[in-house]
């Protein structure tokens, strides 16, 4: 029954179960002086569910499933954190193999580490995928267009979802990828979050700082991301920008539609890219309290400039009673000056090595 | 030795770590912790390193972001000066810099940093990866998915 529920085809997902249940907990949720409902709060966004099913998945994991998967990655963390040799060598000479950002020489270790520890939970249902418009859980083909435009902007920064180019191992792969701190990820550069933390839309990024606050007041609602302390305030009400006024998250207005909160952004930048996406990205928040503690996020992506289609994905923000600190990215951001300054010395010495 | 092999599978995030660090020069450094700079995006732990001469001087290792670690109740004064720890890593490519990445950062004895002393890593009812046949987990954490 409950699974059914899930293949409600997308046009009418609007009116759908999260409405209804939002309805029925009409008395229990907190509410404004102006009657909307209140989704003031601090809200823990980390999930093991990925943004799109894994190959083979079900829709919907059942209670043992999931809880099978969860213990896997309670035992994983358990075993990271255990203690290794004291008296250990140093790493191998040549590196460590590393893949990606780690770049052969590793990052540090899982202390630090805050990823998801439980499936999102929609409905009832333990939810395979965030995306769920296509029903495959995957999001659609880029169009030919976009793809023309991803080679392109293969001299480009990263999207604003990626830490680094996946087969970037350093400075091997991608040329010129070192060369001025704008070709650096945004994340790098301390300028947006990682994995569209940020967003629009807002994502988990699979491992930490994963926090979100939501302040309301009648006139905007501003949406605090933990990592990189992205503010994104939506204007309640109002019209968009002008179109030639154009913002790194994009400009938010939003409206009441009942008791869900309707945002609607616009105006981005070429700079974000989010998935590849262009300037014309159109994204679509709903924001639904189903319960005192729990608020449920729902974005439709439209661009027909990037996917062959508009894609649509739901999870839960779970309300948390922990704190969100200060994130001040730049005070300490050594890394990106270690950076610049590896490329610069390795480029003279490869150019040492040539003229002999 | 298997075992410490797997467990020492450090996790990257939020930057191009190869860009920072030269995978030619693997460090291991011991000594006392000096000072800590609980910034973002990245903590930096300060150590006192006793050279084979006799002379000391002062590494810098690069840790992570200090948020997930103040909500589970470690403060700058959870590693006080003077904390013996063992950082196994790689040099900054710069070699003037006395900085490197904290792969893995222990107490001499191994236990990692934060987990072995906060009880954060709660034990788990017959989860021990290593007995029973289970293969060691093998997820290498990644950022920007």
């Amino acid at each position: 029954m409950m699974r059914d529920r899930f293949f409600i085809p997308a046009a009418a997902l609007a009116l759908s179960s999260a409405l209804m249940s939002a309805q029925s907990t009409k008395s229990t949720i907190p509410r404004t002086a102006d009657g909307h409902p209140d989704l003031t709060g601090v809200y823990d966004l980390a999930t093991l569910t990925p943004v799109e099913r894994p190959n083979g998945a079900s829709p919907v994991y059942t209670e043992a499933e999931a809880k099978k998967l969860e213990q896997q990655v309670a035992v994983r963390k358990e075993y990271q954190g255990r203690a290794i040799d004291g008296n250990r060598p140093a790493p191998p000479k040549g590196g460590d193999g590393s893949p990606g950002p780690a770049g052969n020489v590793g990052g540090y270790n899982s202390f630090w580490i805050d990823s998801g520890s439980s499936y999102t939970i929609v409905d009832g249902q333990r939810r395979s995928s965030i995306v769920i418009d296509p029903q495959d859980g995957r999001v659609p083909e880029l169009t030919a267009e976009a793809r023309q435009r991803a080679a392109a902007a293969r001299n480009q920064a990263p999207t604003s979802d990626q830490t680094a180019r996946e087969d970037d191992p350093g400075f091997e792969k991608t040329p010129g990828a070192y060369d001025d701190p704008e070709r650096r990820p945004l994340g790098e550069r301390c300028l947006i979050g990682f994995g569209s933390t940020s967003g629009p839309p807002a994502l988990p990024n699979y491992f930490y700082n994963n926090l979100h606050q939501i302040v309301q007041t009648a006139d905007s609602v501003m949406i605090l991301n933990e990592m990189v302390h992205d503010a994104r305030v939506v204007r309640m009400n109002q019209p968009h920008l002008p179109p030639t006024v154009r913002r790194w998250m994009g400009d938010s207005v939003g409206r009441w539609e009942g008791d869900t909160l309707v945002v609607d952004t616009t105006n981005f930048t070429d700079k974000t890219r989010f998935r590849g996406s262009s300037p014309d990205l159109h994204v679509v928040e709903r924001f639904t309290r189903t319960g005192p503690k729990t608020l449920l996020y729902r974005f439709t992506i439209d661009d027909p400039k990037t996917w062959t289609r508009a894609w649509t994905g739901e999870y839960t923000w779970p309300a948390t009673d922990e704190r969100l600190y200060e994130y001040a990215c730049h005070e300490g951001n050594y890394a990106l000056g270690d950076i610049l300054r590896g490329a610069r010395l390795k480029e003279a010495d490869d150019a040492r090595k040539k003229s002999r | 030795m298997a075992f410490v092999a797997a467990a020492a599978v450090p996790i990257v995030a939020h930057h191009a770590f190869g860009g920072e660090f030269d995978p030619n020069r693997p460090v291991l450094l011991k000594g006392k912790v000096t000072r800590v700079e609980w910034v973002n995006p990245h903590a930096w732990i300060h150590v006192e390193v006793a050279k084979p001469d006799g002379t000391k001087e002062e590494w810098m290792v690069e840790g992570g972001t200090p948020n997930t670690l103040l909500r589970r109740g470690i403060t700058k004064d959870s590693l006080k000066p003077g904390t013996e720890i063992v950082v196994d890593g790689y040099q900054a490519r710069d070699h003037s810099q006395l900085r490197a990445n904290g792969r893995n950062v222990t107490f001499p004895d191994g236990r990692k940093l934060f987990l072995g002393s906060s009880g954060t890593g709660a034990p788990i009812d017959g989860a021990d990866p290593t007995e029973g046949g289970a293969k060691p987990p093998t997820g290498r954490g990644r950022g920007g998915q």
